[in-house]
C-alpha cells in the first residue's frame, strides 16, 4: 500500500519559557534544526504540513498565514492539521500520506506551541460543550482524574499500589529528562517528594502533571528512493493508526479507553506486531499525567489490563527494563501541546536511528510514538523502525 | 497515484440553521451516507475541515464536529481549511490505505461575531494588529491598487455582484436571495473605501460533504463519477507589505493544477470555474491570475459576458462567495458546484453547456495569501 | 539574524482576545431543558442499539440513526467517576473547592457529568470518606428554574 516513507531529519527547539524569542522565530529554531540534521535546504522542501494546539491559546488565529516564512512555505503548498492534544500525531500522519500517495517526494512537518503567551487550562475550557460540560469543567487535570479514579475502581487497583507505581512514573521521566538536552523540566525528584506533593485534583498531585512549555518541533519525510539518496540511517515509518470517540466524556469507557487501544490495534497490524512488549524496543507514549500513563501501557498491550501498577513497580519500563517508555523524559516534563505528538515521534526516530545521545536506549530498532487529544477523545500512533 | 473520484455530494442551505452544530453536522453527512447507500462504519476514513475556535467558539473544533461527521472509531483527522481538507482526503485515497473516504466542512456563521473580527486575529500582535489590519481592510489595499494599476472601474466590479447575486437566484443552497443592479452596488454604503457593502460578501452558515473513492470503488458507488485530474496550493508572505497584492501566489497554484491535468490553454480548456471571491474585484483578479485573459483584462472580462451563465466560461454559476459565504467551508461549496455541473446535476443552475472540466478555487488569509485549485473532470 | 542587539532585554507586550458568539442550543437540548424545568431527567433512546442517552441525543453516534423516543430516566444513580478540584484558573465556572461526578442513572446507558455538593467541602478527607466510587447520589433541584443544566443543583450522597 503506497510507497514506503521515512523520516530523514528531526529537529527540535530548546523548551521551557522562551520569552527570548517570538513565536516565528521559535517556529523557524525548530525548521533550521530539521534541514541541518538532514543535511538539505529548503528548496528541496516541496511541501509544509503545520499544526498548534487551538489559535486561543496564543490569540492568533489561522497560525500557517502568521508562520509562512517561518516555515519556510513560501512559494509552496501547505496543509495545515490540528486534532487538539493529539495535533502532533496527526501532523505526522498528515506528512506521511502526503509522500505516501505519491504527490511529493520531500515534506517538512511543523508542530509548536507558546503556552506561557496565552492561558492553557482556559483554553480548555472552550474544547468542552457550554451545555452540559463546561459549568462543571476545571482544566484537563479533572478529566485525567476521573479517568484515573474510573480505572482504579474497574479493576480493583489499590490505591495505595496506584500511588506508588504513578510516583515512580514521575521519578524516571524527570531522571530521563536530565538526559534530554531539549527537555523543559531538569529537576531531581524522590518518590517523597512526589507523594507529598501539593493535591491539584485528588490523587493527582503536582509532580504528576506535566508543565506548560514554549517549544517547535519539526520533521522531515522522504519518498523510498530519495531517503536512501540523502540519509545513511533513516527512521522508516511501519504503521500508524488514529481512532477518536464521542463527544461526550460519558458516553465510553474510560477505563478500557477503546480509542487508545484501536490505534494502537491499527498501527500494531500495519506493522506486523503481535507481542508488543516483546517487538517493540522503545515507545514514547505521551504522558500527561502519571495514572493515565499506566492506562495506556494496558491499551496498547504492554501488560494485562489492571496489572499496569505491577509491572511499572516491577521495572518493565524504566530505561533498562524490557519495554523502556519515554527515555526522553516523555511529556511530564515536556509539553508544548502542538509540538508534544511531533516530539514524541522524533523521539522515537532518534532511537531507532542510533542519534539519542545519552538517552539512547542501546540497540533499538522499533518504537511507538503516541499522541491524546480532545476530552479523552482521541489518540494516534505512529510506529517507526531501523528496518524497511 | 491512485485515481481519486467524487462520488456523492450534500450541502447545506446558506441561512441560519435552528440546529446546534452538532446536529447541523449530522443532517448533511446522513442525506450523504443515505445517498450513497452506506453504513457510517462502511467509510473507511474521515476528514473533517473546520476551524479552532475563533470560527466557531470551540477549541479542538475537531471534538465537537466527529460524531456529526460520522466519525466515530474510524479513522480520522481534522484540516483547517476545506480545500485542505479536500486535498488531504484525496492524498489519503491516492496512497492506497483508503477506498472511501468522507470529507466534511463545517462552520455557522450566523454563531459568530464579524468575520472582520475574526479575521483581525490573523494579525500579528505587534504591527498588523495594532493598526487594524483585517480581511477587508486588505482587500481594500488590493481592489485600489487594482483600479488605479489596470483603470479597473468601479461599475466593473459592481458587475461581478449583479452577475453573481443573479446566479444565486436559481440556486436553492444560496444565502443572499436577492436581485441587485449595478447603481445598487454603486449606491450601498462605503465599508472600508473603496469596498462597498454589497461588494462585500456575507457570514453565512454551511455544511458542505463529499464522499470520495478509489478508481475501483468509485464505479459501484455512483453512475457519474467526477475525477480530481490536477491540483495546486501555494503559500504567500504573511505581511501584506512584503508583496505585490496583484501578483500573488494564484498563478503558481494554478500552474502546478492545469500541468497535472494537462490543460495548456486554461480559457478555452475549462468548461465552468467556480472561485472563492469574498470581495466583488476578486474574481475579476482571480480570473487573470487563472488565465481566463489577460493581464489587467479583468473588467473587460466582465464586461464581454463571457463569464455570465450563458457565456463561453461561466464563472460561479451557484452565485459564488458574494451569494453565500460559510468562511471554512466556501471551499468545498466550490467543489460541490463544479461536481454538480460536470453531473449535469445543478438543476435551474445548471450551465447551458456540456461540462467536461471544471476549475474550484479556494483562498483565504489576507489579500489571497493562501490560494488552493482544483481540477475536476467528468 | 540582524546582528544588532536589542538595547534591553527582549520584552513582552500585554494584548487581549475577547470574542463573543451565540450558539444554538437546537431542539433536542432545548427539550430536555424544558423537561429539567418540570424536574424530569428525559433522555432519547436510539431505536437500533437502545441505548438511552443522557445528555439526550439528536442522533446515537454509533448507529447514525436520528433518535425520536423520549425516555425518563431516574434522577438518582450509581458515582462512576469523581474528582475533587481546588484550583482556579481563568475563565473556569465552578468556585474551588468542588467536585466534579460522573453519575450512571438509573435507567440510563451513559455516564452523566454534574457536581456533588450540600455539604462542608473544604476538607478532603471529609469528602473522601463520604463520596465513594459506586456509592449512590440523587439530585437535588433548583427552586428556580431556568432551563439549563443548573435546574439540577446538584448531587447528594445517600444511603
Amino acid at each position: 500500500m503506497g510507497r514506503a516513507v521515512a523520516i530523514i531529519g528531526t529537529g527540535q527547539t530548546k523548551h521551557g519559557r522562551r520569552n527570548d524569542v517570538s513565536y516565528p522565530e521559535l517556529v523557524r529554531e525548530a525548521v533550521v534544526a530539521a534541514l541541518n540534521d538532514a543535511g538539505i535546504s529548503l528548496r528541496d522542501i516541496e511541501g509544509v504540513v503545520s499544526g498548534t494546539m487551538p489559535s486561543m491559546m496564543e490569540g492568533v488565529s489561522d497560525t500557517h498565514l502568521y508562520f509562512a516564512e517561518a516555515l519556510g512555505s513560501v512559494g509552496k503548498p501547505v496543509l495545515k492539521a490540528e486534532t487538539c492534544g493529539s495535533t502532533g500525531q496527526s501532523i505526522a500522519h498528515c506528512g506521511f500520506y502526503w509522500v505516501a500517495s505519491g504527490a511529493a517526494d520531500i515534506i517538512l512537518v511543523v508542530g509548536s506551541e507558546k503556552m506561557f503567551e496565552g492561558d492553557g487550562q482556559a483554553t480548555m475550557t472552550t474544547v468542552a460543550d457550554p451545555w452540559f460540560t463546561k459549568p462543571f469543567s476545571a482544566g484537563a487535570p479533572m478529566v485525567f482524574t476521573m479517568q484515573s479514579m474510573e480505572w482504579i475502581y474497574r479493576f480493583g487497583i489499590s490505591e495505595e499500589k496506584a500511588r506508588d507505581a504513578a510516583a515512580l512514573i514521575s521519578v524516571s521521566n524527570h531522571d530521563n529528562a536530565l538526559e534530554n538536552p531539549y527537555a523543559h523540566i531538569h529537576m531531581k525528584v524522590t518518590l517523597d517528594e512526589v507523594k507529598n506533593a501539593m493535591i491539584i485534583t485528588y490523587p493527582v498531585r503536582l509532580l504528576d502533571v506535566c508543565p506548560s512549555s514554549d517549544g517547535a518541533c519539526a520533521i522531515i519525510y522522504a519518498s523510498e528512493e530519495k531517503a536512501r539518496k540523502i540519509c545513511k540511517k533513516p527512521a522508516w515509518i511501519k504503521g500508524l493508526g488514529f481512532r477518536g470517540e464521542e463527544f461526550f466524556y460519558g458516553e465510553s469507557n474510560k477505563s478500557i479507553w477503546p480509542s487508545a487501544t484501536e490505534a494502537a490495534k491499527e498501527a500494531y497490524r500495519q506493522a506486523g506486531i503481535r507481542d508488543p512488549l516483546k517487538e517493540l524496543d522503545v515507545a514514547e507514549v505521551y504522558n500527561p499525567f502519571t495514572y493515565q500513563e499506566m492506562i495506556f501501557y494496558e491499551c496498547f498491550g504492554f501488560c494485562p489490563r489492571g496489572e499496569a501498577p505491577d509491572y511499572v513497580l516491577k521495572g518493565t519500563f524504566l530505561k533498562d527494563g524490557q519495554l523502556p517508555c519515554d527515555p526522553s523524559g516523555g511529556t511530564l516534563c515536556t509539553n508544548p501541546i502542538g509540538a508534544t505528538g511531533l516530539i514524541r515521534l522524533a523521539e522515537a526516530a532518534l532511537q531507532v536511528t542510533g542519534k539519542a545521545g545519552e538517552r539512547q536506549i542501546e540497540g533499538a530498532r522499533l518504537a511507538l510514538s503516541h499522541a491524546m487529544g480532545g476530552i479523552d477523545q482521541f489518540n494516534g500512533i505512529t510506529i517507526v523502525g531501523s528496518e524497511l | 497515484m491512485r485515481r481519486v473520484a467524487i462520488t456523492q455530494v450534500a450541502q447545506s442551505p446558506g441561512v441560519e440553521s435552528r440546529d446546534n452544530l452538532m446536529d447541523f453536522t449530522y443532517r448533511v453527512n446522513k442525506e450523504l451516507l443515505d445517498r450513497a447507500g452506506m453504513k457510517r462504519e462502511e467509510v473507511d476514513c474521515v476528514v473533517i475541515g473546520s476551524s479552532d475556535i475563533f470560527h466557531s467558539g470551540f477549541s479542538c473544533a475537531n471534538s465537537l464536529d466527529w460524531d456529526g461527521a460520522g466519525a466515530f472509531m474510524i479513522e480520522g483527522t481534522r484540516a483547517e481549511d476545506s480545500m485542505f481538507a479536500f486535498i488531504y482526503g484525496c492524498m489519503r485515497v491516492m496512497s492506497g490505505f483508503f477506498d472511501t473516504l468522507l470529507v466534511t466542512a463545517i462552520i455557522k456563521g450566523s454563531e459568530n461575531p464579524d468575520y472582520d473580527t475574526l479575521t483581525g486575529f490573523f494579525a500579528d500582535p505587534f504591527y498588523l494588529r495594532p493598526v487594524g489590519m483585517n480581511e477587508t481592510a486588505a482587500a481594500a489595499f488590493q481592489m485600489r491598487q487594482y483600479m488605479e494599476r489596470y483603470g479597473i472601474t468601479e461599475e466593473q466590479c459592481a458587475r461581478v455582484v449583479e452577475k453573481n447575486l443573479g446566479n444565486a437566484l436559481y440556486n436553492p443552497y444560496a444565502h443572499v436571495k436577492k436581485r441587485v443592479s449595478v447603481d445598487d452596488v454603486l449606491a450601498s454604503e462605503v465599508v472600508c473605501d473603496p469596498l462597498r457593502a454589497l461588494m462585500c460578501a456575507p457570514k453565512s452558515d454551511g455544511v458542505a460533504s463529499v464522499l470520495l473513492a478509489s478508481e475501483k470503488r468509485a464505479k459501484k458507488l455512483c453512475e457519474k463519477p467526477v475525477w480530481l485530474s490536477g491540483y495546486g496550493c501555494s503559500m504567500d508572505h504573511f505581511n501584506p507589505g512584503d508583496r505585490d497584492l496583484l501578483n500573488g501566489q494564484l498563478p503558481a497554484a494554478a500552474s502546478k493544477a492545469y500541468k497535472m491535468a494537462g490543460i495548456k490553454n486554461p480559457r478555452k480548456e475549462i468548461d465552468v470555474a467556480e472561485i472563492c471571491e469574498p470581495y466583488a474585484f476578486q474574481e475579476l483578479l482571480w480570473c487573470e491570475k487563472l488565465r481566463f485573459c489577460g493581464e489587467g483584462k479583468g473588467g473587460r472580462l466582465i464586461d464581454s459576458g463571457l463569464t455570465r451563465m450563458d457565456g463561453a466560461l461561466p464563472v460561479n454559476p451557484s452565485g459564488g462567495v458574494l451569494a453565500m459565504n460559510p468562511y471554512v467551508s466556501r471551499g468545498l461549496y466550490r467543489i460541490i458546484e463544479a461536481t454538480l455541473q460536470i453531473r449535469g446535476d445543478a438543476g435551474e443552475h445548471q450551465v447551458d453547456k456540456k461540462v467536461k472540466k471544471a476549475l474550484a478555487h479556494g483562498t483565504h488569509g489576507f489579500a489571497g495569501q493562501c490560494h488552493s485549485v482544483a481540477i475536476l473532470e467528468g | 539574524m540582524a546582528k544588532e542587539k536589542p538595547k534591553e532585554k527582549p520584552r513582552e507586550i500585554r494584548t487581549e482576545v475577547f470574542v463573543p458568539y451565540e450558539v444554538a442550543v437546537g431542539p433536542t437540548w432545548s427539550t430536555f431543558f424544558d423537561y429539567l424545568k418540570e424536574e424530569r431527567i428525559m433522555g432519547t433512546r436510539c431505536s437500533k442499539c437502545k441505548r438511552i442517552f443522557v445528555p439526550p441525543r439528536t442522533f446515537c453516534p454509533r448507529c447514525f440513526e436520528e433518535m425520536e423516543e423520549w425516555v425518563q430516566v431516574a434522577d438518582e444513580g450509581t458515582i462512576e467517576t469523581w474528582s475533587y478540584a481546588t484550583l482556579k484558573f481563568y475563565a473556569q465556572i465552578p468556585e474551588p473547592p468542588f467536585i466534579t461526578v460522573q453519575v450512571r442513572l438509573d435507567g440510563c446507558d451513559t455516564g452523566f457529568l454534574h457536581r456533588i455538593a450540600g455539604f462542608d467541602l473544604k476538607d478532603f478527607e471529609k469528602v473522601n470518606r463520604r463520596v465513594k466510587l459506586g456509592g449512590r447520589v440523587k439530585a437535588v433541584w433548583r427552586k428556580k428554574k431556568e432551563g439549563n443544566i443548573n435546574d439540577i443543583d446538584y448531587f447528594k450522597p445517600i444511603k
